[in-house]
Formats: structure tokens, sequence, C-alpha cells
């Protein structure tokens, strides 16, 4: 199997992907939205939008602080957005009506105000769940995989599967990144639920290569039963299991047999998520892209960086144990 | 089963029987589906979440700095009550008030009380009806500071205890008959009364403030020990305020301060073009997964794409009968576990290719997919629920909605996957894979040799 066989190519790839990700992700920042920061956020439409600026002076007058107006077209044409601090419900009332006497027919479609205790609660609760999701996987993964130990360790999958996450995560993380720098997008609630379902999704994809693995490593092995006398009199059975194959070529067929099936699920899920970029909801649509992105990234590195990886790893630790 | 019995012609009828059943629940489905979505006042319509829907969502704060952690859960369900009780007044279709406890990650505690009013998009008007509500407290008056400024101490009894108030008249001795003053009678619940009765009786000569909403109101002092849970706020009122003070009393007092930490209102045209756009996407989306099956898997292809058409069904009868509370991210999570819900016939069918190409006959090769496939199909699909689980945990009210979705969705998948697609292939011909013509052609997939 290719990928196996050029398994340095196709790593030091993915190593590229996570150092330039990780680059752009450091260098742009997430732009956290109001869910996590706290303020407010008003989006009013317009049939005839009024000047940007005329807006801001409106917003000025109002003395509430500096209110960030930006131009969006939302679900029901055109509207501006208008991101400011946490306003109290007289403030925002006072903003509606200063935005009503611009033109007769604006209309609040939405606002939103949000306590800074809670964006700051909301934020905490992300990255527990992000690292809850890791860790309940790395456990999953060493429980179902616990039957192959040889050649390596039930754990080793689980992290692999793991470390490749960070991978899939990674990839919308920048993107997330220059979206929120050139486009001004913000990290929603949304964006978290976003990537907790990319690992959901994505590590399902790594679990049928690697359970593939663990199907041929059983039947491309020879198991060994001998008696051992420990001190004290009693016979413990030793099991030791020698392959009939190299590790890399059974882990290239795994990789080989689960193709047509790893491509095939890939693309079922992103025609759904084409057919929802395309012709679903302008209120999902950033939510969709780093969808698309996660599927994508966690497509690659199921493939191409997860069985080269468990390869790499194994003949690591043989080196390491038998330096010859 | 072994493959004479499975030839016999019996055996046949019984699998193209279930097979019949299968899509006889399919059909009863879609009626009761269709039928939910263009009735009117149909038992089992879907629940749109405010997003959707419009209107308001307001988190409430409740301060229960000086409240006994182990009766904050109490407090906390007699505040829910009243604020409900409050929002039923002004007539709201389907409020929804919840106690939310912040989560134990985060460094404060916090006792939050989320209301969501479908269909109010007046914020400001819901924000004073709800302000309404008085926050009634007596207090002990302990000693005075340096500065000749009184302190008073809490004595636990507050407005949870109030069983009703009443709006009362009462002529004051020394200024003539006609001067009445309005006061507000109270009465106390037995538990209450008995507060009461104890404050009173320990604390006989002391005086005992009465607080309205933080302000004082009035301080009598405790002449005896007074039994019976009755009490009279009187406080220089006009006669309309008195009787606004009883009204509001009545529909119960608060029994710890609140504070509005969040707010949101969503118009409702917003949710209109949400649903209709999500409902073209799915239907796109279906087409295009069940013409990739079709294309790639053939037969079995057409068997799944039928499947998928049960799946969603189903899901939506489910969500129903749940119900859950759908949103726009939900919307999507659903078209999107169209994609993701193949994954286990996919699996299946390959597995099945694997061993049709080998030699097996299509029936054996089918149960022989379905048996090695599963290993995948659990692993891969409980790693999924647990990020669904989280998720939910995680998740604000919509983001829950979202999570339940993704939740019911892998389950039903694998149900879907194992019991119809399974049930549907069964009762297909039995087709040896040396075989040439139609029925060959229509279980071979992919591309490349057969």
């Amino acid at each position: 199997m290719f990928i196996i066989t050029h398994r340095k190519l196709f790593l030091a790839i993915g190593a590229f992907i996570v150092i330039v990700s990780a680059i752009i992700t450091l260098t742009f920042g997430l732009k956290l939205g109001i869910d996590f920061t706290g303020g407010s956020l008003t989006e009013v439409g317009y049939s005839t939008l009024p000047e940007k600026a005329l807006i801001e002076n409106a917003l000025l007058a109002l003395e509430l602080g500096h209110f960030d107006v930006r131009q969006s077209h939302g679900e029901l044409g055109d509207s501006y957005i208008i991101t400011g601090k946490t306003l109290s419900v007289e403030e925002q009332q006072t903003l509606e009506t200063a935005l009503a006497t611009l033109s007769d027919d604006a209309k609040v479609i939405r606002n939103t105000s949000v306590g800074p205790v809670i964006g700051e609660e909301l934020k905490d609760k992300a990255i527990w769940a992000l690292g809850a999701v890791l860790i309940m996987i790395i456990l999953y993964v060493a429980l179902a995989f616990i039957g192959v130990g040889y050649p390596v360790s039930s754990w080793v999958y689980g992290s692999m599967t793991v470390l490749v996450l960070f991978h899939d995560i990674l990839v919308p993380l920048a993107l997330m990144s220059l979206l929120g720098y050139f486009l001004g997008y913000e990290v929603d609630v949304l964006f978290v639920t976003a990537l907790l379902t990319i690992l959901g999704y994505s590590v399902n994809d790594t679990i049928v290569i690697f359970d593939r693995v663990r199907e041929k490593l059983k039947e491309f092995r020879i198991e060994k039963r001998t008696k051992v006398k420990v001190p004290g009199g009693l016979d413990r059975e030793v099991v030791t299991y020698t392959l009939t194959r190299s590790f890399a070529e059974i882990v290239g067929i795994a990789v080989r047999d689960t193709m047509a099936r790893s491509i095939n699920t890939s693309l079922t899920v992103l025609l759904a998520l084409l057919a929802l970029y395309l012709f679903g909801s302008v209120v999902t649509q950033t939510f969709i892209i780093i969808l698309i992105a996660g599927v994508v990234a966690g497509a690659y590195s199921s493939i191409f960086i997860a069985s080269p990886l468990l390869v790499w790893y194994a003949d690591w630790k043989s080196k390491k144990e038998n330096p010859a | 089963m072994d493959v004479k019995e499975s030839n016999t012609g019996s055996q046949t009828v019984i699998r193209i029987f279930y097979a019949l059943v299968t899509l006889a629940v399919g059909c009863g489905l879609a009626f009761f589906v269709y039928g939910n979505v263009t009735n009117e006042d149909a038992k089992f319509p879907f629940k749109l979440g405010l997003d959707l829907a419009g209107g308001s969502h307001l988190i409430y704060e409740a301060d229960v700095s000086g409240i006994a952690p182990e009766d904050v859960p109490e407090l906390m369900n007699v505040l829910r009550d009243v604020i409900e009780r409050r929002i039923n007044v002004f007539g709201v279709s389907e409020p929804i008030v919840r106690v939310e406890s912040s989560s134990f990650v985060s460094s404060e505690r916090a006792e939050r009380l989320v209301v969501e009013l479908p269909g109010v998009t007046d914020v400001a008007e819901a924000v004073a009806e709800i302000g309404k509500t008085p926050l009634l407290e007596f207090r002990l008056l302990v000693s005075a500071d340096s500065d000749g400024n009184p302190t008073y101490a809490d004595t636990g009894l507050t407005g949870r205890y109030l069983e009703s108030a009443q709006l009362q008249f009462v002529g004051q001795s020394g200024q003539g008959g006609l001067s009445n003053e309005p006061i507000v009678a109270i009465a106390f619940n037995d538990e209450g009364a008995k507060l009461f009765e104890e404050i009173t009786r320990e604390n006989v000569g002391e005086t005992l403030a009465i607080f309205l909403d933080g302000a004082l109101i009035s301080a009598p002092r405790i002449n005896e020990a007074i039994m019976g849970g009755e009490a009279v706020i009187s406080g220089n009122f006009e006669p309309d305020e008195a009787r606004d003070l009883a009204e509001n009393l009545n529909f119960g007092a608060l029994p710890v301060p609140i504070s509005l930490v969040s707010t949101q209102t969503i118009d409702a045209t917003l949710g209109v073009g949400v649903i209709e756009q999500s409902y073209i996407a799915g239907i796109i989306g279906f087409a295009l997964i069940a013409s990739f099956l079709i294309l790639w898997y053939r037969l079995p292809g057409f068997v799944a794409g039928v499947a998928l058409l049960i799946y969603v069904l189903v899901n939506l009868a489910v969500f129903m009968i749940v119900p859950v509370t759908l949103t726009a991210a939900g919307l999507a999570g659903f078209v999107l576990s169209l994609g993701m819900a193949v994954d286990a016939n996919v699996l299946v069918f390959e597995r099945m290719k694997e061993e049709y190409r080998a030699g097996r006959k299509s029936r054996a090769a089918a149960d022989e997919g379905f048996r090695r496939a599963w290993s995948a199909i659990r692993d891969g699909n409980i790693t999924g629920l647990i990020s669904a689980v989280i998720l939910f945990w995680f998740g604000t009210a919509m983001i829950k909605g979202f999570a339940l979705v993704l939740g019911i969705g892998i389950i039903v998948s694998v149900l879907s996957a194992i019991l119809i697609t399974r049930t549907l292939l069964r009762a297909l011909p039995d087709v040896a894979s040396e075989s040439s013509g139609f029925w060959s052609f229509l279980f071979g997939c992919g591309l490349g040799k057969r």
C-alpha cells in the first residue's frame, strides 16, 4: 500500500499542515464573539440601507460606549449588525429607538445582550467539553482495542486517534482565524458545536481503519502458548504472538480494504454539507463552512496520517527495544 | 442459519413478509408525519426553538449568597413557580421557566433562572412585567453602626412563605374617623406562620423591619409573640400603591433578589426562511446521497436509499413525539446526519462486496457483511454518541437541540442499518457471484472488475 510505503512523505505533509495551521491560528488569533466575551449584538434591517456613517454617528450620540457596525446580508435581506458592550433593557430600547428614527422601516431582527459572567462561564465550559471528548475517546478506543496488545498496546490506538484529532481541529481553527481576521467572523457557540461534531465524526473514520487493523492482526498472527514455571510452584501460561507478515504490511492491507468506505462516507457527508451550503439558511452558513473544513481534514487524516503514524510508532518502538 | 434451510420456499415467503412489514411500517410513519405536519391542530406538532419561532430569552441570576446551600434548590423552585405564575398572567403561550445552576467547571457558583417567551419580542415589556414581582423580606434591627445608620439581620422569613395578601383600610386613632390608612394584610402559610411566631417570641421588644424590594417600608416593634401567621404592612401608602402591592403579592413574592444578566430577542420572520431553506437543502441532500448510493452500490444502494427514507421518517416522528426542540442548528444537524447515517450501510456493503467477489452468494455475503462490519459500526458510533452527550451538557438551549438531533440520528441510523436494510436485503433473490446477467449486475458494485 503506497500510503504505508511512503509513510514518511504523508506524515511530513500532515506535520506541515499542523504547523501551518497552528502558525495561522496563533498569528491571526480567534475573534471571540459576544457569546464568550459578553456584550450586545443588535441586527437591524432596512428596506434601503442608510449610510453606515449615519448609523455610527447616531450610535455615538447615545453615549453608550463604542459600537462596531458591520453590514450583513442576512436571512431577511440587507442589515447592519451592531456590536458593543452589554446593554441593559432600557439602554437597548434607547438604541432601538435611535435606529428607528433613521428610517421608517427599521426592523430589529434580533438582539442579544450577554453578561460577562455568562460569557466567561461558557468559555470555560467549551474548553472542558473539548477536553472531555478527547479523554473519553482515548479511554473508549483503548478499551475497545484491549484484545490487540501486540505489537502496539491498545492505548497507542487511542492516543493516535486523539493525536490525529488535533490535526482535524487545527484546520478549522486556522480557517476561522483567517475568516475572523479578514472578514470579521466571530467565534460563537455554533463554532464550538462544529468542532465537537467534527471530533465525533472524524474519530469514527479513524476507528473504522483501526478496526480493520485489529481484524487483520488476528488473521495474520500465530499464537504460541507456553507454560512457565513461576516461583511458588504454579504454572502460568504465557501467550506469545508472531506475525506472519510485517506490521506495516498488515496496516497497509487494512488501509487498502477500507479505502472505498472511507471515501464514500466522507463523500455522502460532504454531499449533505454541500446541499446545506448552497441551499440552506444563511444563519448556519459559517457553521457549515467549518464543518466542511473539518470533514475534509478528517478524511485526509484518517487515511493518510493515522495509519502511517501507527506504523511509524511500531517501528520506533521495535528499534528501541532491539537496538541492533 | 445454514444454506439449505435458507433456500426453501417457505423461508423466502417469510423473508418477503418481513420486508413488506418493514415497508408498511415505513408507510405508517409517513402517514403519521404527514398528518402532523399538515394538520393545524395536530397532536404532535414540531416544536420550534426560539430562533425559529421568534421570541425572547431572558437569564436572571438569583442572589443566593445568604442562603444555606442545602436550601438553595427548594428556594429556586419557589422562585420558578412565582415567576411562572407572573408570566402566565400576561398570556404567553407555552412559556418555559427553568432553573439552571452554573456548571461544576466554573469558578463561581451561580443559580440562574432561564425564561423563554415564544412570540414575545417586546423584551422591555416582559422584563417590566416580571420585575413587578415584589421581593418581601423581614429583618431584625440589630444595632446602629458608628454613623448611626441602623443595620439589620436576615431572619429567613421572606415572601416565599406568603399565602395571601389583602388590601385593608384602618382608621388611625386620634386623627378622626374619616382618615383611613391603606394597609396590606398578609397571611403566611403554615411554615411561615411557625417561623413568624418563633421570631416574634424570641425577640419581644426588638424591631422587626419589613423590606420591600430592598427598601425599608416599616419597622414595627414586636410587642408580643404573634401566633396565627398574620401580619400587616403599613407604610404611608397611597391607596393605589397599596392595592398594586396586594395584587402583586398575591401572585407571589420573590424569595431571593434576582437580576437580569442576559437577554435575547429574535424576530419571528427569521425562522420562516430558515425552515423553508433547510427543507429544500434536506431534499436536495437526500437526492444527492440516494443517487450516489444507487450509482455505486446498485440494488443494495437502492435498498439503502429506502432505508434512508425510513430513517428520515423515524427521526421526524421521534422529533414530534419526544418532542425535540428544533433550532436552525438542529435542522442543519439533521440534514448533516443524512450523510452520516448511510455510513453503517456503506460499511456493510463494502464488506458484502468483498465477500461476494470472494465467491459467496449474495445472501450469505450480506449476512457475513453485517457480521463483520458490526464492530466497526459499534465503535465508530459510540464515539459519535460520546460527543453528542458532551455537546448536550455543554450546550445552551439552542445547542442542546442540535446535540439531541445528532444523538437520536446516530441511534436511529444504526438501527435502520441493522434492522431495515438487512430485512430488505434478505428479501432479495439469492444470486451467485459467478453467474452473469441482470441480477448479478444489480449486486455488483463500484467500479473495476467484479
